[in-house]
């Protein structure tokens, strides 16, 4: 498991006005970050996350007020993370009240991680059965040059 | 750990071995069912399409689509996986991985790109539902590397 303190202060990190302009991604992550929101899959629900951390929890007004698109979009958003874990979700009064889910946020940065260790497990196979066949024929070569 | 795009997962490594053999380790059936499924059956040409087997599909394991992008020997090998099966694979419904190789020192340095995660939207159920297909695979293939190995290594 990634520990989760380095994340959720990646997060907190990245919170200063440049998370809250809608052109630009918000600044230096690291690609474990990346990864991470990439399989969320949407820049806004990144900001949401973003927003949900900095600000310990929020509603789809109180979040709205703080992104470039509407109370709706942002209340759909929600939803997904919602469905996802990575938000839990608490009547307070008219609304709901969201907060980030940090042991699902947790679990899904260890999975990222666990998809690229596949590929380096993978990677390293490719490579000690090339170099096997190599040596196999290198060897049959210089059996072949020897009996000439 | 440091990938070019959100959304990619991507590693270079440098194989002591030459680009005709690492190429048809990363492309051929039988060779891809020594480093990653159990049985691989496709053709490796472009447009091909089959199927990676994990485990057994009537029990616990699954057959997973395997399409076949580009086959340039032995530069490059590209597939899109997981996509349903019936469906042509395209962006949104698959994840591309593309081997890329280039001759180096005698060897070749193999540089590996899986993209697609963010295409498709994953959400944490389907991440943990791959994960642990992953895991599957590997345990059914682990046992077998070993004396595989020995058999090319016995050809000498």
């Amino acid at each position: 498991m990634e520990p989760l303190p380095a994340t959720a202060r990646s997060l907190r990190r990245n919170t200063g006005d440049a998370a809250l302009n809608s052109s630009n991604e918000p600044g230096p992550t690291t690609s474990a970050d990346d990864a991470l929101w990439s399989a969320i899959g949407d820049p806004t629900r990144r900001r949401l996350l973003d927003l949900l951390l900095a600000d310990n929890g929020g509603t789809a007004t109180s979040l709205g007020r703080q992104l470039p698109v509407t109370r709706q979009a942002v209340a759909k958003h929600l939803g997904v993370l919602d469905r996802t874990g990575l938000v839990r979700s608490s009547s307070a009064g008219r609304e709901r009240r969201y907060q980030v889910d940090e042991v699902q946020l947790a679990r899904a940065v260890a999975q990222l991680s666990a998809v690229r260790s596949a590929w380096e497990t993978r990677l390293q196979r490719i490579r000690r059965i090339a170099e096997t066949i190599q040596q196999t024929s290198d060897s049959d070569l210089l059996r072949h040059d020897q009996s000439d | 750990m440091d990938d070019a795009e959100p959304g990619t997962i991507e590693r270079e490594l440098y194989i002591e071995a030459a680009p005709e053999i690492v190429f048809d380790v990363v492309s051929k059936p039988e060779h891809l069912k020594e480093w990653w499924p159990d049985d691989a059956k496709y053709e490796p040409t472009p447009g091909s399409t089959g199927e990676i087997v994990f485990g057994d599909p009537t029990t616990d394991g699954a057959a997973v689509a395997f399409t076949v992008v580009e086959s340039v020997a032995p530069q490059t090998f590209s597939f899109r996986w997981t996509h349903p099966s019936g469906e042509v694979a395209a962006e949104g419904n698959s994840l591309l991985v593309t081997f890329e190789l280039t001759p180096r020192d005698g060897g070749t340095l193999l540089r590996m790109t899986e993209t697609g995660f963010r295409q498709m939207g994953w959400e944490i159920a389907v991440l943990e539902q791959q994960y642990q297909e992953h895991i599957q695979g590997w345990n059914h293939f682990l046992p077998r590397l070993a004396p595989y190995v020995a058999t090319l290594e016995t050809r000498r």
